[in-house]
């Protein structure tokens, strides 16, 4: 995997989570790189999984986010009786569908995954896949929330392309 | 001259009988080539089915995911378990050793039980890591799976659309 396709990838998934993990637009949403892939074993985190997949590469994404009183008031409405987790289920799909819609300018054949719910622990296991990319960032918005999103790439062939950003 | 005259009737019958011939020919194409758009639509309707082993799948992920979650709850009782053991043997270490020379057999079997209990605590340890990395192998496996069935499934409708496209331009 080249060093191009790792920080073209890495650049498309800030903009899918700029994009899809604020409520308001007025929100301020700051991403910087994490040390690793664990949010910091704080109770009842939220670790969610999708994975886009195409036929030389599959991407996981993980989402980590503390269930705590502010990430709660954040994410989810009261009147709809959702939990954290199903609220949080949502954004995550968001995010990856709009990482799937750019990736896919490059990979004509590119699928995704529903998500799944997974114990927090897990995350510290992701080199048993054998990652060739493994990078993770740290989200805060409006300087209360704050979650982990992880990018753990696999690849079966030379991943290369050059991106352009959006408008 | 006389020849040519002669000739003329015949290059027509000839070129009425090769356009004849022509007609019969594409006609016979025509014939081999919806036939065979046929298979081919009947295969790729065939193919579609592929969507059931994916829901057939995605519930087998459930299931073992399910069962995942069970082995866990099983892992944690275990460490409960052995967590009170080894505070047990430490007390009975205690006590053995406050009881002095009368009860120096049992201090041997408070040390063992305690060895045992340390072994086991690390092997519980060992049972609960496994499962947390066979939870996240079997979820990134089996999503691998489910994205690259929504890839098949968008590839036959693709085929299915070409099909379509073909018999119109045959018929």
């Amino acid at each position: 995997m080249s060093e191009q396709a790792k920080q073209n990838i890495e650049q498309a998934f800030h903009r899918a989570l700029r994009a899809s993990v604020i409520r308001a637009p007025e929100d301020v949403c700051a991403i910087a790189p994490a040390t690793g892939p664990e949010l910091g074993g704080q109770p009842g985190e939220t670790l969610l999984v999708i994975t886009i997949s195409t036929f030389v590469f599959r991407l996981l994404t993980l989402f980590q986010l503390a269930a705590n009183p502010a990430t709660r008031a954040y994410y989810v409405s009261e009147a709809t009786g959702q939990s954290l987790d199903e609220a949080f289920r949502e954004v995550a799909n968001l995010c990856c569908g709009a990482l799937n819609r750019e990736l896919s300018q490059h990979f004509p054949h590119l699928a995704m995954s529903i998500p799944y719910s997974l114990s927090r622990q897990c995350v510290a296991f992701l080199g048993e896949l054998q990652p060739h990319y493994l990078s993770s960032s740290a989200i805060t918005i409006n300087d209360t929330v704050q979650l982990q999103a992880t990018l753990c790439m696999c690849c079966s062939a030379p991943v290369d392309f050059v991106a352009s950003a959006p408008d | 001259m006389v020849r040519a005259t002669r000739a003329k009737p015949t290059a027509k019958a000839d070129q009425m009988d090769a356009g004849a011939e022509g007609a019969r020919i594409a006609g016979d194409l025509q014939a081999t080539l919806l036939r065979q758009t046929q298979e081919l639509a009947d295969e790729v309707a065939r193919l579609k089915a592929l969507a059931l082993a994916f829901e057939r799948w995605h519930q087998d992920m459930i299931s073992l995911m399910e069962q995942n979650r069970g082995m866990r709850g099983v892992g944690e009782d275990l460490a409960s378990i052995v967590k009170q053991l080894i505070m047990l043997s430490l007390n009975a270490a205690i006590e053995a050793a406050r009881a002095g020379e009368s009860a120096r057999g049992f201090v041997v079997v408070a040390a063992e039980v305690r060895s045992l209990s340390l072994r086991a605590q690390t092997l519980s340890k060992d049972l609960g890591k496994n499962l947390h990395k066979n939870d996240l192998m079997t979820t990134a496996t089996f999503q691998d799976i489910q994205a690259g069935g929504k890839l098949m499934l968008a590839a036959i409708s693709g085929l299915e659309s070409m099909v379509r496209q073909l018999r119109g331009g045959i018929e």
